[in-house]
């Protein structure tokens, strides 16, 4: 029987990274030693200007074992190995290169060498070191091709050759030439801001939730969206996988960072699906949500492949994965994310799904496609099921209707979250994100800093 | 073909469309969930929308769509006082074209949220 049973999984490379110091006379010290001081910069689309990422997103999901096993900034030979094989110089498997770049002028400027220890300010304040071992130059634009691949070098999943028009191209194409490649510290905890704080499990406190929940298995479903009735279905059904029972619980995990114009808030993406469980819909004991920061790369099976590893970080033993994973444009096919986890990608170097390559992942997808209403089952029913037509809900009639201000109705939109979606709208007097909201954000960000 | 535009109902435009003898005409979505009228739009009237609106677009069923929020809240108003789904409606709207595109130009930064019971 016990053979039946599925177990938490270690994290992605046998323990998780915890790269974070607490004790403030410790971080006071440490501060003193670096021998230059940077503050962190967004970084700026290369042709407009508009703040597209910001890395210290990045070294709070390094630091807190989001991305466990990487520990820092990638060095070139790392970055190289990526790019071919998507492994790490330790084997274990990894998507994407992860770098701390800078300009030539600031490199000048702070006059570092290996062997130093920079310290990062955000925010005006202290909050991490990096321990320099080595300085490399790139170039951003070949970064770029190389991180999301193309039709001739990957032909089983890339379609099209990537441009500007893709976010995830784009942030890598604004980096700066020159890399600072090492371990990162925090040693000044940012403190998140309402409503965020509530939502943040990084993977010990995540594990320990489940723990103390009695979740021994649970399912992941990624989001960066306000639940609507189909997706709340597609929680409810796809947890019914699991072992000998159901997945005790369904962990949402909602991806916080830079956002585009026509996206939900954060605050309201979070608070939302908050309200699924708050109201009912699925029982507060068998539902979490939290958050991870990353900055999209809508790199659908690449970027799946990093959901896998964040969310096995976190503890689950399943993943929900949709048609159009993570997304944007028709650069891959609509299934790559399907046929990574299903038969392997061997032009990204999985010449079998990704957990069943050595050092890979231990984490089980669980593909899904959608659901919507019937009206002849008068329920939600599942795509692949239901022999009936059914009144398919796009995604754009849905914000049509939000945005004419007409609540739609609870078989679409519960209403509990509906009424999140117009607190939100109210504070920022639109009810998805217009430009004011996407600069702010970049500007305040999700967190502050205390004096160390 | 013959051309139309969605009006979508919530409990606050049925309370408004109370009385004018249009309930008969609503149409039924999501099990009975989803309220809407259909608004008659004539050949004249589409290719008007589709030169004035860059967004607008007919979709494959005839209907017109991704017109300004400005515009679909108007031929709501319009509808509750013609009491009618006629292209006197869509007239009516199209009459007050300059106030829709002042509106639209600044939708893209602001939304006037919906007053819902809290
Ligand atoms: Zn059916």
């Amino acid at each position: 029987m016990s053979g039946l049973l599925i177990e938490r999984p270690l994290p992605h490379g046998g323990r998780l990274v915890e790269r974070v110091i607490e004790d403030k006379a410790v971080a006071r010290k440490i501060w003193k030693s670096c021998n230059a001081v940077y503050e962190i910069k967004p970084t700026l689309h290369y042709e407009t200007g508009v703040p597209v990422r910001n890395v210290y997103r990045e070294i709070m999901s390094i630091c807190y074992g989001f991305f466990s096993p990487v520990e820092g900034s990638m060095k070139q030979a790392e970055v190289e190995r990526v790019l071919k094989e998507r492994r790490l110089l330790n084997e274990w498997i990894f998507p994407y290169p992860l770098i701390f770049d800078i300009s030539k002028d600031d490199l000048n400027k702070l006059g570092v060498e290996p062997g130093d220890r920079l310290g990062l300010t955000l925010k005006g304040k202290p909050f991490a070191i990096l321990d320099i071992e080595e300085i490399y130059e790139i170039d951003p634009e070949e970064l770029a091709y190389k991180t999301f691949g193309d039709p001739e070098t990957n032909p089983e999943v890339v379609q099209q050759k990537f441009d500007k028009k893709h976010p995830g191209w784009v942030i890598y194409r604004s980096h700066q030439p020159w890399v600072l490649a090492g371990k990162y510290t925090i040693i000044n905890p940012p403190k998140f801001k309402p409503p965020f704080d509530r939502f943040w499990f990084p993977p010990r406190k995540a594990r320990e939730e489940f723990e103390k929940r009695g979740w021994r298995t649970v399912i992941n479903h990624q989001t960066r969206n306000v639940p609507h009735v189909g997706h709340e279905f597609l929680m409810k059904c796809a947890a019914f996988t699991g072992d000998v029972e159901p997945c005790h619980g369904i962990l949402v995990n909602a991806v916080i960072g830079v956002k585009r114009r026509g996206d939900y808030p954060d605050e309201a993406i979070v608070e939302a699906h908050e309200a699924v469980n708050k109201y009912g819909y699925i029982k507060p004991e068998r539902h979490l949500v939290s958050i991870v920061l990353w900055d999209m790369r809508y790199g659908n099976p690449l970027e799946s492949l990093l959901h896998g590893i964040i969310r096995q970080n976190m503890g689950c033993t399943h993943h929900m994965f949709g048609r159009d994973h993570a997304a944007v444009g028709e650069y891959y096919d609509k299934f790559a994310t399907q046929i990574l986890w299903t038969k392997g990608i061997p032009s990204f170097g999985f010449p079998a799904p990704p957990t069943d390559v050595p050092y890979g992942l231990k984490i089980r997808p669980q593909n899904m496609r959608e659901f919507s209403y019937c009206p002849t089952c008068k329920e939600m029913a599942y795509s692949e099921t239901c022999g009936h037509k059914r009144e398919k809900l796009s995604g754009s009639f849905l914000r049509g209707m939000v945005a004419e201000g007409v609540q739609p109705p609870s078989i679409i939109m519960r209403p509990e979250v509906y009424k999140v979606v117009v607190k939100w709208w109210k504070q920022f007097g639109y009810p998805f994100c217009n430009e004011k909201y996407v600069i702010n954000k970049e500007k305040e960000l999700e967190v502050d800093l205390e004096d160390l | 073909m013959a051309y139309f535009m969605v009006v979508l109902l919530d409990d606050n435009r049925m309370a408004k469309l109370r009385g004018t003898g249009l309930e008969e005409h609503i149409k039924y979505m999501f099990g009975g969930e989803l309220r809407l009228l259909e608004v008659e739009v004539n050949e004249e009237l589409k290719d008007k929308i589709l030169a004035e609106f860059e967004t607008a677009r007919v979709d494959s069923r005839g209907a017109i769509t991704d017109v300004p929020v400005a515009f679909m809240r108007e031929l709501f108003n319009q509808v509750v006082e013609k009491k009618s789904l006629g292209p006197e409606v869509v007239e009516g709207v199209l009459a007050k074209i300059a106030e829709i595109k002042e509106m639209a130009a600044k939708e893209s930064e602001y939304l006037p949220p919906p007053e819902i019971q809290e």
